[in-house]
C-alpha cells in the first residue's frame, strides 16, 4: 500500500515536471545544439549554412582586433554597471532593511514602478535629455555656456548610465532579500563582543550578505551582456557591443557568424559568472567555507 | 578606573525605560556584586530581557542611570561596554568556524594573534570542545553551539557575563547537563553572571540570588530558599511554585511571632512591620507543608477531597476546605501505604510549624 503510494507520489511529480522539461528540451536546448552545429559551418550565399566544417567563425573573431575591441568593451560596460550598481544599490538596500516593512514595501514598489515604462520610451528620454538639442545642450547653450553642443550622446557612459537606471533596482532588491535574511541578533553579538558599527558590518553583514552581492552583480551583469534597445538607442554606430554585431550578422544572412559570436556571449558570460562566484563566496554563508 | 562610583561590579539606580508609552523597566535599582550568579526571573513582558539590553547598552535607560565596574555607562554604546552576552538562538557567526567564532572578540580587542591563539584554545578546553575549531555551526549540535557561545562570550574575560535564555533552545535532558556546566564554569572563573529566564526551576538551580521581576520592577530579591520559603507577595507566592493563600485574623504579638485565626484553627508568623492586633491578614503554605490527617484529628482545617493526581513519588490532593476555598496538598509517598484517601473523604489539613508566611500586598 505504501509503496502503491509512494508510486502515484513519484508518477505525479514526473508528470508535473514533464511538460515544463519537454518545452525546455524542445525550444531551448534543441535550438542551442543546432546553433552550435551552424556556428561550425561555413556561410552560404544561398543557404543558412555552407556545407564545409570548419572552425573558421571562432577563429575569426578571436584573431580579428575589431572583434577582439568589442568584446572588451561589452565586458567593460558589464562590469560597469554591475560595479556602480552594487556601490550605490548597497547603501540604498542597507537603509531599506532598517525601515519599518511597511515603508520598504512602498520604497520598494517605486523601485518597480521605472520598470513599467518600456526601455525604448526611456532611452528616448535620455536623447531628450543628452542629445545634441536635448535639455543640457539647449539650457547651456541659452545661458552662454557653450559655443557648441556638448557630445553627451553616443558613447560607452552614456550607454552605462542609461542602463544603469534601468538595471539598479534589480540589483537593489537582490540586495535587500539578501539583508533581510541577516540575523540582527548577530550584528549586536559583534557589538557584544566589541565591534563598533564599522567592523560590524565589514565581519558580519557584508560577509552574510554575500548571496545576494553575487546573484545582484550576476542579474545585472547578463542582463547588461544582452541589453540591445538601449545599447543601440544611447551607444548608436559608434559604442556597438556583442549583441548588436550578433544583429547585424543575422540582417546581413551571415548565420554561422552570427552563431559563433552568440556562443563567444555565451562563454564570457559562464566565465565571468564562474569568476564572479569564485570570488564571492556566496556558499559560506552556508557554513561551508 | 573607579570613578567613585558604586561598588558593585554591575549598578543599576532608578532605572526606568520606556518604549512610547509602554513602561517595560519601571524605576528599578539593582546591585550585582562581584561574582554573583544573578538570575531575572519573571513571566514574558516583565522587563528581565530589557533590563539586561540596558546592562549590554542595546538599550538607553529613559532615567537613571547604569554603572559597569563602578563606570556610569549610560549612551556608552554597546561595543565598548565591557561585557559579552550569549544570546537565546546563540548568534554564532554561519560564515565563521569554531575558532574564528571564539577568537572574534579577541580580534576586536587587538589581542596579539600568539595570544589569541593560546587563548582560544583554552576557552576551547574549557567548553570541552577540543578538536573542533575547524568546523562550521552548521555542523555542530544544538549542545554544541551553546558551548560554543559560552566560549565565544567568557574568552574576552568580561566584567560582567550577560545570558538571555541561553539553555531555552536546547531540550530537557541537554539543558539540565548544561545547567551543571555552565554554574561549575561560572564559580571556576568567578565571572558576575546576570541570567534572564522564564524557568523558575532553572533559576533556583543556577543562581546565588534570584531577582522577581513583574511589571517593570523587582517583586522580591534574594536566594533561592529565601524566594521559595518566605514569599513576600503574592505574584511571587505564585510564581515560584504553588501556595495555598488564606484570609487571617492577627490575635496576637509575642516573641517576634504573630498569632493567626485562620478559621478554626490558629498558627504563628514571623511578625511584619504593618500587621497590627485585630487586624487582618493574608498568609501562605506551601501545598508540600500541609499534612492530611483523619477528620477528627484535632488542630486541622476539614476539608474535603475533590481530585487526586497520582504522580508516583507524590501525589497531589486538590481539596475543597472552608468556605469553598481550595487548597492543594503535595504528599510525598514515603511507603506503599501513604496517602491513601480517594474521592470524596473527609480529611483535616494540618499546616507544618514555621511554614507559614505572611503575604504583603502584591
Amino acid at each position: 500500500m505504501e509503496r502503491l503510494l509512494r508510486f502515484i507520489r513519484t508518477r505525479w511529480a514526473w508528470a508535473l515536471v514533464l511538460p515544463p522539461l519537454l518545452f525546455f528540451l524542445a525550444f531551448f536546448v534543441g535550438p542551442l545544439l543546432y546553433l552550435f552545429f551552424v556556428s561550425l559551418h561555413d556561410v552560404s550565399q544561398a543557404e543558412m549554412y555552407g556545407t564545409r566544417f570548419t572552425v573558421e567563425n571562432y577563429v575569426r573573431i578571436v584573431g580579428d582586433p575589431f572583434y577582439l575591441f568589442i568584446i572588451r568593451r561589452t565586458l567593460t560596460a558589464g562590469l560597469a554597471v554591475s560595479g556602480l550598481s552594487l556601490l550605490i544599490g548597497y547603501p540604498v538596500a542597507l537603509s531599506m532593511v532598517r525601515m519599518s516593512p511597511s515603508r520598504r514595501s512602498l520604497l520598494l514598489m517605486a523601485l518597480l514602478f521605472p520598470l513599467m515604462v518600456s526601455n525604448v520610451i526611456r532611452a528616448y528620454g535620455w536623447i531628450a535629455i543628452l542629445g545634441r538639442r536635448g535639455v543640457i545642450n539647449n539650457v547651456l547653450g541659452d545661458v552662454g555656456l557653450l559655443q557648441a553642443p556638448l557630445p553627451l550622446m553616443y558613447s560607452l557612459e552614456t550607454v552605462v548610465v542609461g542602463l544603469l537606471t534601468i538595471l539598479l533596482p534589480y540589483m537593489i532588491i537582490c540586495l535587500v532579500n539578501a539583508l533581510l535574511t541577516v540575523d540582527r541578533n548577530l550584528e549586536e553579538a559583534a557589538q557584544a563582543l566589541g565591534a563598533g558599527p564599522g567592523r560590524t558590518f565589514l565581519h558580519v553583514t557584508l560577509p552574510l550578505s554575500t548571496p545576494g552581492i553575487a546573484s545582484g552583480l550576476l542579474l545585472v551583469f547578463l542582463l547588461t551582456l544582452s541589453a540591445y534597445v538601449t545599447v543601440q538607442l544611447l551607444g548608436g554606430a559608434q559604442s556597438k557591443m556583442l549583441v548588436s554585431l550578433v544583429y547585424d550578422s543575422v540582417m546581413t544572412f551571415v548565420w554561422p557568424r552570427a552563431a559563433a559570436l552568440a556562443f563567444v556571449l555565451l562563454a564570457i558570460s559562464l566565465a565571468v559568472t564562474t569568476m564572479m562566484l569564485k570570488g564571492i563566496r556566496p556558499q559560506r554563508v552556508q557554513g561551508k567555507g | 578606573m573607579s570613578t567613585g562610583g558604586p561598588a558593585a561590579d554591575v549598578v543599576l539606580r532608578r532605572v526606568t525605560k520606556s518604549f512610547g508609552s509602554v513602561v517595560a523597566v519601571n524605576d528599578l535599582t539593582l546591585d550585582i556584586p562581584r561574582g554573583m550568579f544573578l538570575s531575572l526571573l519573571g513571566p514574558s513582558g516583565c522587563g528581565k530581557t530589557t533590563t539586561l539590553r540596558l546592562i549590554a547598552g542595546f538599550e538607553q535607560p529613559s532615567e537613571g542611570d547604569v554603572f559597569i565596574r563602578g563606570q556610569r555607562v549610560n549612551f556608552v554604546p554597546a561595543y565598548r561596554r565591557d561585557f559579552s552576552m550569549v544570546f537565546q538562538n546563540f548568534a554564532l557567526f554561519p560564515h565563521m568556524t569554531v575558532a574564528k567564532n571564539v577568537a572574534f572578540g579577541l580580534r576586536m580587542r587587538r589581542v596579539p594573534h600568539a595570544e589569541r591563539e593560546t587563548r582560544v584554545r583554552e576557552a576551547l578546553a574549557l567548553v570541552h570542545l577540543t578538536g573542533f575549531e575547524q568546523r562550521y555551526p552548521k555542523q555542530l549540535s544544538g549542545g554544541q553551539q551553546q558551548r560554543v557561545a559560552l566560549a565565544r562570550a567568557i574568552v574576552v574575560r568580561p566584567a560582567v557575563l550577560l545570558l538571555d535564555e541561553p539553555l531555552g533552545s536546547l531540550d530537557k535532558k541537554l539543558r539540565e547537563e548544561m545547567q551543571v556546566e555552565l554554574r561549575q564554569l561560572q564559580r571556576a572563573i568567578g565571572i558576575t553572571t546576570v541570567f534572564v529566564t522564564h524557568d523558575q526551576e532553572e533559576a533556583l538551580t543556577l543562581s546565588d540570588r534570584v531577582a522577581i521581576m513583574n511589571g517593570g520592577q523587582i517583586e522580591q530579591m534574594g536566594t533561592p530558599r529565601e524566594l521559595y520559603e518566605r514569599p513576600a507577595t503574592d505574584f511571587v507566592a505564585n510564581f515560584l511554585g504553588v501556595s495555598n493563600i488564606f484570609e487571617g485574623r492577627v490575635i496576637g504579638r509575642q516573641d517576634g511571632e504573630a498569632r493567626v485565626a485562620i478559621g478554626p484553627i490558629q498558627v504563628s508568623v514571623d511578625w511584619e512591620p504593618g500587621l497590627e492586633a485585630g487586624g487582618p491578614v493574608r498568609v501562605a503554605v506551601r501545598p508540600e507543608k500541609i499534612r492530611l490527617g483523619a477528620p477528627d484529628e484535632p488542630g486541622g482545617l476539614p476539608a474535603r477531597l475533590r481530585h487526586v493526581v497520582y504522580l508516583g513519588a507524590t501525589t497531589h490532593f486538590y481539596l475543597e476546605g472552608p468556605e469553598g476555598r481550595s487548597l492543594v496538598v503535595h504528599v510525598q509517598n514515603v511507603s506503599p501505604d501513604t496517602a491513601l484517601w480517594t474521592l470524596g473523604d473527609n480529611v483535616s489539613c494540618h499546616l507544618e510549624p514555621r511554614s507559614v508566611f505572611v503575604l504583603r500586598k502584591g
